[in-house]
Parts: structure tokens; sequence; C-alpha cells
């Protein structure tokens, strides 16, 4: 299937490549790795969650614990997304725009969710929100419930996703530099003018990819989500939570199916993914073609 | 609208990019900050748009301080170096940008819009590639549309940074002549900025010579050029030879040791002879004639082993038929001199 | 119109500095500092001995073991891979390479709890690989092999992308340099293009370690969970939270966070330093 083109026909072989047969053993090694590691899993899901036939698939998305699950995950997701979107334009801007003194610090504190076991973070919720944690007594007495409960996966998933928007937007953001604002302002536009006239339209797609980033992670947490679900079937099981439990009731099929989702979401992440990736490789190009 | 700036004051970190600076711009002129990089040429420009706050003084466009006001409020035009075109607009997008971000109340109508617009593309000539975006122009195309761009908002006055200094020695040539003449044609107050001293001559009304932060002289191409006003603006604005000179009753006189007193003279006002022509006559050895060109440029060294250098005509040469190592008089016509300090 | 020289930041006619830096700020603490520092200021109420004697029983040093161990594992493997897939993806042409370029952010888009149940589907003794494994006396699933499998899985695309883009910048004329010096391919990969992407590798390695130590939803399925043998140190705090320990969860948790924040730092020097190989290559 896979294999390497042949050099182009040469008198002698260039000083900068590798023999054929190198080239052949490399693409061979890594194709393998990659299908082994990535593509058989991928392979499997969908294979496991059509093993019984396509009614058999279609059957889990009846169960009314799967579509509370669903619907969960949608809302979490639905309220994550958004405000790590406003977040990561705000610090994008305030961070790629403007020298200031502590800017390197922010930025190591912005990727600190990154490197913070998602267990850990749910942990921290607890102790903040549960009825042993600090602000336990008083939500306890005010009838609150944040921990075991909707507020408080919706938080985890904020924590979680937090650094994606303001990670993909702030090199991008910092390396266009200041002169088209300014030559805005001096157009007479004003802040906001300036931000969604110029800056905005500049960032679109790396905005988009980070959004799509931010919700392919979002729907699918775990471990954090895990820490502060209390696990209620039907009420505070997200579409990844209610895959380990059917799967741990050995319902297989219906796990894969619920699986096979996540997956699709996954899949489209990529392919939306590559699809900017090609866009914003290649812009001169395309707009050569118009012109022509 | 007339732009004064007194007592501009600058600093960036450790060093001083504007020392107190004072500049008058009369109504409707066109003037040229002349300077090398870091000078505080740009600075200076900066802080006249309001995109840059100095650290002290004032600016003034019609008697009017405006140091408090916004970018947005002085309503200047400002063409950047590099041009900043919005990579993502057309060009007819990018020039119709300063009246369509107006407030409603004084925004032009769709229709008046496209009409302004479509002047202003005619007056740059580029009325046929108003659908185009700024990655498929030129250099030369794209500096005009951002001139258009800038001069679509009615500014007060039009400063330009380095207008021409992305682009080749031909394309620069051509813009200039085709700046001075829209200028003439839109007659709208323009300082602009350059390192290129033959730029300014040739453009300007005025030329403002700057150095490490200050303005050394204020004046006509003319007056810069044939009156430098200190020995930065002579060595600055074209080739020069220094040498030692004593002053005796009005008459200059070049001599080996050091005097107290620099003498700077342009290589074409000094004259060559196979003979000595009178008291004022330095000998010296020919070591290059190039020939090619217009102008012969002679090096020559002179009896203390200083390099001279020496710009004749063609005609001239031939008069004299000089050759490699012929030994000669120079007697120089036109000098300034400089206390050194 | 005199100002003080001492600035905070640079003066700047862009508009909104205030605002931005302010809801960053706001919505940072809010969302990431406050959570983490109630860990510390739950653990100091454990009291130091308390603290020392969780941190350091058989069972939870066996856990730290198990990550730590099994992330460096993952992580050497796609510190090796992950440089021969990216030198694949960037210098030779191939069918397929779309779709394996695009491939490689699987792990990053896929929820691990999808990706720990077809892993251990996949490795579990009737599966597609599990099967002929065990025939040969191999057993991935449910041991310390698996935890092994799942954080290599985890990791992949960390060198890969780190790495990619170093490739991509680096100068041809530098091994056209090197091979008209008269250095052999090999040597011309090994003295000059191997030490223009080590930085960037060595990133990418301490990323996926970061992430392998904290790693949960893959794992769990696929490690069989038995305490001192294949218990992860996150499935130990998840452990101690559902016995209503939180003092002993909150423990661990510390020595996690502590050592997130090490790695943190170290990730953030080794970018320094990659960035300052790049720009001195870029002259």
């Amino acid at each position: 299937m896979v294999s390497a083109t042949a050099a182009p026909a040469r008198s002698f072989a260039p000083a900068t490549a590798e023999s054929p047969a190198v080239r052949l053993v490399l693409v061979g090694l890594s194709v393998l790795f990659l299908s082994v590691f990535l593509l058989a899993p991928l392979a499997l899901i969908f294979v496991t969650a059509f093993g019984h036939g396509i009614a058999a698939y279609f059957q889990t998305f009846t169960n009314p614990d799967t579509l509370s699950a669903i619907r969960l995950t949608l809302l979490a997701a639905a309220i994550a997304v958004p405000c790590n979107l406003v977040f990561g334009v705000a610090a994008a801007w305030a961070i790629g725009k403007f020298e200031f003194f502590g800017k390197s610090f922010l930025i190591s504190l912005i990727d600190l969710p990154f490197s913070v076991s998602p267990v850990v973070a749910g942990l921290t919720y607890v102790l903040l929100f549960g009825a042993q944690g600090f602000f336990g007594p008083w939500l306890t007495a005010h009838d609150v419930h944040i921990i075991f409960a909707v507020p408080g996966i919706v938080l985890v998933t904020i924590f979680v996703t937090f650094p994606f928007v303001a990670r993909e937007l702030l090199p991008l953001v910092a390396a266009q530099g200041n002169e088209e604002e300014e030559a805005a302002l001096t157009l007479g536009a004003g802040g906001w003018q300036t931000f969604f006239r110029v800056t905005l339209p500049n960032v679109k797609w790396a905005l988009l990819y980070g959004v799509i980033l931010c919700n392919a992670r979002a729907m699918g947490e775990f471990g954090a989500v895990s820490v502060v679900s209390g696990h209620i079937r039907g009420l505070t099981d997200t579409m990844p939570l209610q895959i380990e439990v059917l799967y741990n009731d050995y319902q297989f099929v219906p796990a894969f199916a619920l699986a096979s989702l996540l997956a699709l979401l996954a899949l489209a992440t990529l392919v939306v993914k590559s699809a900017i990736e090609w866009r914003s490789a290649k812009p001169s190009e395309a707009l050569e073609g118009e012109a022509a | 609208m007339s732009i004064t700036v007194r007592g501009i004051s600058k600093r960036f970190a450790r060093f001083a990019a504007l020392d107190s600076v004072d500049l008058d711009v009369p109504h409707g002129r066109l003037v040229a900050l002349l300077g090398p990089s870091g000078s505080g040429k740009t600075t200076l420009l900066r802080i006249i748009a309001g995109l840059e706050t100095p650290d002290a003084g004032s600016v003034h466009f019609d008697g009017r301080d405006i140091s408090d006001q916004t970018t947005r409020e002085r309503r200047v035009g400002f063409v950047f170096q590099h041009y900043a075109l919005f990579r993502h607009m057309t060009v007819f997008e990018n020039v119709a940008f300063g009246l369509r971000v107006r407030p409603r109340g004084t925004r032009p109508s769709a229709q008046r819009i496209r009409e302004r617009v479509g002047e202003l593309l005619e007056l740059i000539q580029l009325g046929s590639q108003a659908g185009r975006y700024p990655s498929q122009l030129s250099g030369g195309q794209r500096q005009r549309v951002a001139l258009a761009r800038a001069l679509a908002v009615e500014p007060s006055v039009l400063l330009l940074d380095e207008p021409f200094g992305a682009l080749d020695a031909k394309v620069r040539l051509e813009l200039r002549r085709w700046l001075r003449a829209l200028h003439d044609e839109v007659g709208v107050t323009s300082v602009f900025v350059t390192h290129d001293q033959d730029e300014a001559l040739e453009v300007a009304d005025q030329v403002a010579v700057m150095n490490a932060g200050r303005i050394e002289q204020v004046g006509t191409p003319d007056e810069v050029y044939h009156h430098p006003a200190t020995p930065f603006v002579y060595n600055f604005l074209g080739n020069v030879n220094l040498f030692h000179g004593r002053v005796d009753d009005g008459v200059t006189r070049l001599v080996r040791e050091a005097t107290g007193h620099l003498v700077f003279i342009r290589p074409h006002a000094l004259d060559l002879a196979r003979q000595p022509n009178g008291a004022n006559t330095i000998r010296a050895v020919t070591k290059h004639i190039h020939a090619a060109g217009p102008v012969v440029k002679v090096e020559a060294v002179t009896e203390w082993g200083a390099p001279v250098h020496v710009e004749i005509g063609q005609e001239r040469l031939r008069e004299l038929s000089l050759q490699k190592g012929d030994e000669i008089f120079i007697t120089p016509r036109d000098v300034a001199v400089f206390a050194d300090d | 119109m005199t100002r003080v020289s001492w600035q905070f930041r640079k003066r700047s006619i862009i508009p909104g500095f205030g605002l931005t830096l302010g809801f960053t700020i706001f919505y940072l603490s809010l969302i990431v500092l406050l959570p983490l520092s109630a860990t510390f200021v739950q653990t100091s109420k454990i009291g130091w001995q308390h603290f020392w004697h969780v941190v350091t029983t058989p069972r939870a040093l066996a856990s730290y073991e198990l990550s730590f161990g099994a992330s460096l594992i993952g992580a050497f493997l796609n510190f090796v891979l992950g440089t021969m897939v990216a030198w694949v993806l960037v210098r030779y042409q191939f069918t397929g390479k779309r779709l394996i370029d695009s491939i490689v952010d699987l792990p990053f888009a896929l929820p691990t709890a999808v990706a720990g149940i077809a892993l251990t589907t996949l490795y579990a003794t009737t599966g597609w690989f599990g099967h002929p494994l065990s025939s040969i006396g191999v057993h991935v699933a449910f041991t310390r092999l698996g935890v092994i499998v799942a954080l290599t899985f985890i990791g992949l695309p960390f060198v890969v992308r780190t790495v990619q883009p170093v490739l991509e910048d680096l100068d041809k004329e530098l091994e056209e340099a090197a091979a008209s010096l008269g250095a052999s391919r090999w040597q011309t990969f090994a003295r000059v293009i191997y030490p223009a992407i080590f930085p960037a590798a060595l990133t990418g390695f301490a990323l996926a370690f970061s992430r392998g130590v904290g790693e949960y939803g893959s794992v769990i399925f696929i490690a069989g969970n038995m305490p001192m043998r294949t218990e992860i140190a996150p499935l130990l705090i998840v452990t101690k939270l559902e016995e209503y320990d939180y003092g002993g969860a909150t423990a661990i948790a510390v020595v996690m966070l502590l050592l997130s924040f090490v790695m943190l730092l170290a990730i953030n020097a080794l970018q320094r330093w990659s960035g300052r190989r790049e720009a001195l290559a870029g002259g």
C-alpha cells in the first residue's frame, strides 16, 4: 500500500538524500508503528461497535442513561468552550500585543492545567467545593450542590480545557505584530472595530482550531470528571463515564457504540485540523489561482 | 495644517531616542526627516502620529496642542514602512476601511464610499486592481495602496515612514517623483522619514537632518547641501574630503598638521591641474582613475599621505590626459570650515 | 507632561490592555490558581508526619515507581520512534502521507476512556494483538507492559509535533555544506541534523513524560489495577477518595502537583533552550 517514490532519475545520488533502501525501511517502520498504535485501536472501536449488526449499534442510543449522558456532555462542552474562548482571546490580546513585567510567568501559569493530572484537577475542586472542602459548609447550608452534581462537572471541564484556545492564538497574535492594528487606529477605527475587523480575521483559523480541540477535550474528559461526578446514572454520568459503566458491565457493543461517537468527533477534529493547516500553508498560491 | 513640535524627548530603556526636539512644518509643505538609523526620526514621526507617547514635550496642529489626543482623534494619514496593508482585505476594502469605520453619523453612504475609493484608485493608477489582495501586488503597488488608504480619510497631515525603503532602486526612483507630483496635486502637509539623502534632497521642500536624537539643521535641500550647519550634516549629505586648515584674512589654507579647524570639501569642489596654481594648492599623486559614467572619479594621495577624492568632467580628463601615478596639483574652490572639537 | 521612568509595561497605543489582562488574571485565578492553592492549604492541615507517612507507604511508593517508570519508558519509545516519524513525514514523499500526518494527533483528540477500552480489547488474550502475543507467552493487558503501551499511545504526538517544525525549518544548505566537506550521510545526521533537533525532541520527551505521569483514563482499563503491582499513582488518589480518605488523597496529589511544577519549569527551560538554538541556526 505504502511505498517510497523512487528518487528522480539522475546520474548520481544527491549528497543530501538517503539510499532508497534506507528510505523504505524508515517509511515502513513509521507506518508500522503508527498502524499498531493508532490505526488498530481506531479500527477496533468501529468493528466492535458494529460487531452485532447495525440494529444492535443503534439500539445503544435508546438507553435513557446513555441519552442523558450525551445530553450532559453536550451541556458541559457548551458552557466550557465559550468560557475558554473568551478567555483565550483576552489572554492572547493582553500577552500577544503588549510587553509587560511577568509576561513569561503568566504564560507558564496558563499552561499549568496541561501538566496537572486530570485526577488531581478533579480532587482540587472536591477540596474546594466538596462537603469536607473549603466552601463545603457554606454550600451545604445554602443547599448548593457543586460536587457530585452538574456544576462540578462543568467546572472541571473548564479547568482541563483551559489553555487550548489561548495556546493556539497566542503565538499567532504575537507573530503578527501591531502594525495592522496601528494602521487601523490611524484610520480612525476604535478598539473594538480594530479587533473585529483587523485582528480577528487574521487569526480566525487558529481560533477555530483552538475551539475544536477545546471541544474535543471537553467532550472526552474522563479522569477529572470521574472524580467530581459521583457516578449517579442518568444524572451525573457523561459520555466517557457511561462508556466505563457499560464496559465494566460487559456490555461491549453499547460501550463501543457510544465510544464510536466520540471517535467520530476525534476524527472530525483531525479532519478540520488538516484542512486548516492545508489552507494556511498555501494561502498565496490559492489567491494567485483566483487572480489568474 | 501646520505641525509644531516643541521640546519632545523620548527614552527607550537605555538610550535617548529623542532629546528635546523642536520642529516646525508650515502648512502644505513636504518635509523630509533625514538621518542615519537610530537617529530618532521614525520615533519623532510616530510621536507626531500619536503612535508613541513622548516622555516630555508637546505636539501642535495649527497651533492647537494635541499632545493628549489619541491617534484616532488626530486624523493623521500614516504610511507604514512595510505598508501594514490588511492582508485579508482587497485593495478596495483596504482603501475603504477608514471611511467604513467612521461612526454612523459621519459615515459616507456606500455609494459615496465607492466613488471616493474609485477616485483614489484612479489617482494611484490602480483602478483595475481593486479586487486583488495585497499578496498579489508588487511592492510599488502596495506602497501606492497604502498611500491611497491613508489619503482616503482626508487626513489633516500625511506622515510617511521610510515610504520607499522596501522597494528596489528603479521603482524607488519612479515612486519618489510620483510622490512629489501627488503632493503638488493634493497639497496636504506631509512629513516623511528617510535615510537616503538623494531621496530627501530630490523630493522635499524642506529637509530636517537628524542625528543622535537631535535635529542638526532644517533648511531647503539647497541650503542643507550647500551650507551645512554642522560637520555631521556636511558628512551625511554626500561624499566629502576632510582636511586640517588655517584661516588667514578670510582665505582658507589646507595644511598638514592639526590646527583646530576642520575643512570640508566636496569632491566636485576641487580643481585639478598639471601645474601649481596660486598659493593654496596641494601636491598629490593619482592612485586610481574611474572614468566610467558621466563623472570621472579620481583617487589621489596628498604629499602628506592623506587620501583625496576628486570628481571632474570627462572633458577635463581629456585636457589633462591624466594617467595613474601622475603628479597633480589640487586647488579647492568651495570649502566649509568647522572648529575641531 | 513628564512621566515616571519605570513602567509596569511598555507604553503602547493599542487599546484594551487593562481589560484583557485584568480578565485573564481574574479567570486564571478563579479556575486554576484558587483550586490548586486549596490543595496546598488542605495538605497543611494534615500535618507533616502524617503527610510523610501517607506519601511513603509501600503502596504509594510502588505506584510512583509504576507511573514514573512506565512514563519514562513510553516517553523514550516516543523519543526514538517519534523522531523517526517526524523525519519520514518531513523528508519523504509517499502515498498515504497526508493520512499518516493527520492521524498522528489522534491521541490528542480521542477521549482517554475510549482509547483505554480500545487498547484493552486489542491486547486482551482474546484480542487482535493479545491472542497471538499470549500464544508466545507475552501478556500485555492487565500487566505493567499494558501500562507502557497505554502511555506510549498517549505520548505519541508530542515528539513528532515538536521535532517536525524544526526539521522543516532546518536549512538544507547546512547538510549540503556537510556533504561538500566530505561527511557521509550518517555523519551528517549525527553531527549536523541530530544536534539541531535534539532540544526539540527532548522537549517532546518531557511533554510526553509529564502527560504520562498524570494519565488516568487510558491506563486504568488496561492496567488491572492491582495494588503494589499495576496501580498507578492517579488511581491511588481515586481509590483513597472513594474510601473518603481525603487527607491521603490530598497528600498523594500534592506529590504529583509538585512533580507537575518541576516538569513545567523543566519544559519551559527546554523550550527556551530549543528556541535559542533555532534562533542561532536561523541567524
